[in-house]
């Protein structure tokens, strides 16, 4: 073996006789990964399912009864509670026990035999703006449905055919993960963001602690190059996040059913690159940091919460300020994001992500380079 | 006790934060830093969906059709392929995430009084996306159904539905109005939690802690000089969310100081505890910081900071009463978004006494045995 | 300006002009320095004389702001790649990974710095025995004593068989056992050849190197072997004892001829730039007179710390 693998080597060796003597640090990186996978898969849903709902019913008419029954029917409306008169929504609103209240007055079904548009009250709580909104847009369509269907039975009974009134049928069709489940769209994500935080993280203080141990200045009195102590930090850490990814992407498709539809030889080239990548932030990181607590602190600022926020893992990108936008491009985790659930998902190859397969290796190499800049400058 | 002493302590924590001026920097910065991502980002409302319209009829019909989805503002047309092949590519790469697929002889359909299938689809993998345009896309379809319905009706009569929608407590639907008062705990949580189990480990990295009880200091007034200036920052931290949540993002504020302040003093209490806590099993920095992510992550996850608790699974949703910063939401979140009062936030606010007692309690008795050991 | 190519009859180091700078601190003045090879040599100075900047700089992890340093025939500045694998640095504090275990530590270094597999099995086991380390291999170097922990230091510079070792204060806190044992091996090194350059603060050890300097504010005050510094000494050291040493301390320092005086231990010791026959009398009558009757006057060879204290004050 040449020189510099010998020397690789011996600091690839030492790394793992360091993670091997710090058993939380192995529990970091083999355990809770595990956990947060498990943990964001099965507790994130986007779908809004079960709306608490209070029904206030004023007219006590079968007309109103038969309304009513449309949102329990509906399956998206939970009814919990019927109230008596309208105080009981501020109760249930204050008490978080109901984030919709349907109030139907008196008069309801008389207005319906005069033939006259019955007004009915539904209100939202809007402190949950999110299934707000989906509430707000399903009441409006079960009313809007509703209203058609009393129609059309009122004008059958005046011998009038609505039916001459054609109507549009949506027929929707939901690509790449039929039954929209959000861990099937999280998996591929949260594969990248977990990687990003245990690579980053750990990595941004391993240089720190060469500069407080005093190892550093050894190491700069002795033959070993500054990208060969790089390769040589980097490489066990390269190991031990394509060990993460296996286990991700396996209990993936085995616990939650990710397909594997593209090639998954891109995947693990950009995988590759995308673990460079973060491990280049980190060491860029490590190698500025003048104390542990500022490592600590700026790895959090540049791996956690853009991997979070930034990365499209769970907050679409198109949706955020252009700034926002622009910087989001400046990290690695939405270019690995974007191949991960490519390939998994849409079935993509190197065809398609070719792009972001490109934005990774120019990442990996540059901040491989910045971070041996600036390691080691000597003063 | 003796206030000199505390005041001493108190003065050497600042004296120590300020020789690491970076460091104050980004503690400066983090909550800043925070609140525009989680402002800007995760409060984001869906909008101006891309979207591919595939009109294959080109009739006045297809037209109102097509009206009726843009009018929502919800989606925005990026491209009109001539066919239904080309829409692969255009959701493949990403560049559309909604189609609408008009067939040809839709307006011949409707005009024979048939039902016309309009095709709608939707890049489920990305499942925020997916859900909220299937939504406004039936929405869309019911609004051109009924109103194709009222113009025959209208002049008829016919019994319908006027449904008043009214959204109440945060009528614009502003998802910023209920983060940022979901940032400030935790803020609060993130700050108290990091910095004072960094500090207290510090300590006894350097040994200085040793040192500190060969003097005549007391552990309690140890630990309230060690508490009170980061209890300070913490505080000045939320003060700036909270002012810029007010000033910058105006989020309303409906509710009573009182309840805001009584939420926040049991919260602090539990947050130092859940520090002290992290600092007893920790030896090294690096460990406790390890230790902080162990605990943040699911806290962040499970207590409906981001996600919300009702749209978890049936089976996960128990776990999330563990999770203190859950109460502290909704009591802050109450009292920002619906200015409820005491009595209504009864519930929240005695847990919060409940973890308050259970978790400082415990982590104020171990700091004071292992400082006696 | 570098010399390349060196000739192996190029001295170990010599330095011309070198500064450096901490801020507004000049922490190395304009140092000239020349180190045969095969010395002991002695870099001597109170604490923040510059003694560490100084090495740090030969040891190449330093760039200095002026001036220049040839180590091995190299520039530290241009040619350190050929300087690094040709010497060992022992660093003031204590610079080995804590988790990794004495003979890990060991491994690794020699193994980053080119040693073939078998010689670093047999040259590890034979240095960790002559330090009295073979029992501790196992063991994590956090876990090891002070002079324990300045032995395995040594041990790994020593792993490579540098042709030049650059000591900054290796036995600051170490017992005087240890030390002792420490000096055993630096001199073994010297017998094969090795030229070491060692930082101290203590002059006594200064008397086991072959050739001193005495840095002082960054300077470079005397230099020569132990034998020229205390050549330089002008005058006799005296030792006046029998009275109480403070009290003569003040007595003698108004006599005409007494120069330095200061208290060491329970006597009293000056320089007489006067003859040595005339000494005896003129102490002796001089504290008769002031009311110390019983004193007795003894000529010393003059020995580094008092050789230091007398240039330094005089460099004043």
């Amino acid at each position: 073996m040449s020189g510099a693998g010998v020397r690789i080597g011996a600091v690839v060796r030492k790394e793992f006789i360091h993670v091997g003597r710090d058993p939380r640090l192995l529990a970091v990186v083999l355990i809770m990964p595990i956990i947060q996978l498990l943990l964001f898969a099965y507790a994130i849903s986007f779908d809004v399912r079960h709306l608490p709902t209070v029904v206030v019913d004023l007219d006590h008419t079968p007309d109103s009864a038969a309304y009513l029954r449309a949102y329990e029917a509906s399956g998206l409306f939970d009814v919990v509670g019927h109230g008596a008169d309208p105080t009981a929504v501020d109760t249930a609103f204050d008490r978080n026990e109901a984030q919709v209240a349907v109030i139907v007055p008196a008069g309801f079904a008389a207005s319906l035999a005069r033939g006259e548009q019955a007004q009915v009250g539904v209100l939202v709580d809007g402190s949950e703006p999110n299934s707000a909104r989906v509430a707000q847009t399903y009441s409006m369509a079960l009313n809007q449905l509703y209203g058609r269907a009393l129609a059309v039975e009122w004008a059958s009974t005046q011998g009038v055919d609505l039916g001459q009134i054609g109507l549009v049928e949506p027929r929707l069709r939901t690509w790449y993960n039929p039954d929209r489940a959000s861990s099937i769209f999280l998996v591929p994500g949260l594969m990248v963001v977990i990687i990003m935080i245990v690579t980053a993280q750990q990595t941004a203080v391993t240089l720190v602690r060469e500069r407080e141990q005093g190892t550093a200045e050894q190491l700069m009195v002795s033959p070993l190059r500054r990208i060969e102590l790089m390769i040589g930090k980097l490489t066990p850490w390269v190991i031990m996040a394509f060990l993460d990814i296996v286990v991700i992407a396996v209990l993936g498709v085995v616990l939650f059913g990710v397909p594997m539809r593209g090639d998954p030889v891109a995947l693990a080239v950009g995988a590759t690159l995308f673990v460079a990548s973060c491990l280049g932030i980190g060491l860029i990181v490590s190698a500025v940091a003048p104390s542990l607590d500022t490592a600590n602190m700026a790895a959090f600022l540049v791996a956690f919460l853009p991997a979070f926020l930034l990365s499209g893992f769970a907050f679409a990108l198109d949706q955020i300020p252009p700034v926002l936008e622009w910087i989001s491009r400046l990290f690695p985790a939405r270019y690995m994001v974007t191949i991960s659930r490519s390939v998994l998902l849409k079935g993509a190859g190197f065809p398609e992500v070719w792009p972001q397969v490109a934005a990774l290796a120019a990442y990996a190499l540059i901040s491989l380079l910045i971070a041996v800049r600036l390691h080691g400058r000597r003063a | 006790m003796s206030l000199t002493r505390i005041r001493l302590l108190v003065w050497k924590e600042f004296l120590q934060l300020r020789r690491d001026p970076l460091l104050l920097r980004l503690l400066l910065l983090m909550p800043i830093i925070q609140l525009v991502g989680f402002g800007y980002v995760v409060s984001v409302d869906v909008r101006n969906l891309p979207t591919a319209v595939v009109d294959l009829d080109q009739t006045v019909v297809s037209r109102q059709l097509e009206s009726s989805f843009t009018a929502s503002g919800y989606f925005l047309v990026v491209a009109r392929p001539d066919a239904e092949t080309q829409l692969t590519s255009l959701l493949d790469t990403g560049v559309a995430k909604v189609a609408l697929v008009i067939p040809q002889g839709t307006q011949d359909l409707l005009a024979r009084g048939q039902t016309a299938p309009v095709g709608i689809v939707v890049d489920g993998s990305d499942s925020q996306i997916a859900s909220v345009g299937s939504g406004y896309a039936a929405q869309a379809i019911a609004r051109f159904n009924a109103s194709r319905t009222a113009a025959f009706t209208g002049s008829l009569q016919a019994p319908g539905i006027d449904a008043r929608t009214r959204v109440v407590f945060n009528p614009t639907l502003d998802p910023i109005n209920t983060m940022i008062p979901g940032l400030v705990a935790a803020i609060l949580m993130i700050s108290l939690m990091s910095i004072m189990s960094q500090a207290v480990v510090r300590e006894r990295e350097s040994g200085t802690l040793e040192q500190m009880f060969v003097t005549p200091i007391r552990p309690s007034e140890y630990l309230i000089g060690k508490v009170a200036p980061y209890a300070l920052l913490a505080v000045a931290q939320l003060s700036v969310v909270a002012a810029i949540g007010v000033l910058w993002f105006k989020v309303p504020f409906n509710g009573s100081v009182w309840v805001v302040f009584v939420g926040l003093a049991l919260f602090l209490l539990i947050s130092v505890g859940l520090g002290l806590l992290v600092s007893l099993i920790s030896r090294t920095r690096q460990q406790a910081q390890q230790a902080l992510v162990f605990i943040m992550i699911p806290t962040m996850v499970l207590s409906g900071f981001i996600f919300p608790i009702e749209s978890m699974p049936e089976a996960i949703q128990p776990l999330t009463y563990a999770v203190p910063l859950r109460y502290a939401l909704t009591v802050l979140r109450g009292s920002f978004v619906k200015g409820s009062g005491f009595e209504a936030l009864a519930t929240p606010l005695w847990a919060m006494v409940g973890f308050a007692i259970v978790i400082f309690g415990a982590a104020v008795i171990a700091t004071r045995r292992r400082i006696a050991e | 300006m570098a010399i390349t190519g060196a000739s192996p009859a190029a001295p170990a180091v010599s330095t011309q002009g070198l500064t450096r700078r901490f801020g507004d601190v000049v922490a190395v003045d304009g140092v000239d320095l020349v180190v045969q090879r095969g010395a002991v040599f002695g870099l001597l100075g109170p604490d923040g004389a510059g003694k560490s900047t100084l090495i740090r700089m030969l040891a190449t992890v330093l760039l200095p702001d002026a001036g220049e340093a040839l180590v091995l025939g190299h520039s530290t500045a241009s040619e350190a790649s050929a300087i690094t694998g040709r010497i060992g640095y022992m660093s003031q504090r204590f610079s080995m990974y804590p988790d990794l275990t004495v003979a890990e530590n060991l491994d690794f270094f020699a193994t980053v710095r080119g040693v073939p597999k078998q010689v670093r099995r047999e040259r590890s086991a034979a240095l960790l025995d002559s330090m009295g380390l073979a029992e501790f291999g196992g063991r994590q170097a956090r876990h090891l004593s002070g002079g324990m922990k300045q032995k395995l230091m040594l041990a790994t510079t020593l792993m490579h068989e540098p042709e030049l070792l650059l000591l900054d204060e290796p036995t600051t806190g170490v017992d005087p056992v240890s030390r002792r044992e420490f000096w055993r091996v630096l001199a073994g090194l010297h017998r094969g050849g090795t030229t070491v350059v060692v930082a101290t603060p203590y002059m006594d050890e200064a008397e086991r190197c072959s050739a001193i300097a005495f840095l002082q504010d960054g300077r470079i005050q005397q230099q020569g072997t132990p034998e020229e510094i205390t050549a330089l000494v002008p005058g006799t050291l005296v030792e006046v004892s029998g009275a109480d040493p403070r009290a003569a301390l003040a007595a003698l320092a108004d006599l005409p001829g007494v120069g330095s005086p200061h208290v060491f231990g329970e006597v009293v010791r000056v320089l007489w730039e006067g003859s040595l026959a005339s000494v005896e009398g003129a102490i002796t009558t001089h504290l008769r007179a002031a009311g110390f009757p019983t004193v007795r006057v003894t000529p010393t060879r003059v020995d580094m710390e008092t050789a230091f204290a007398v240039l330094a004050e005089a460099g004043r």
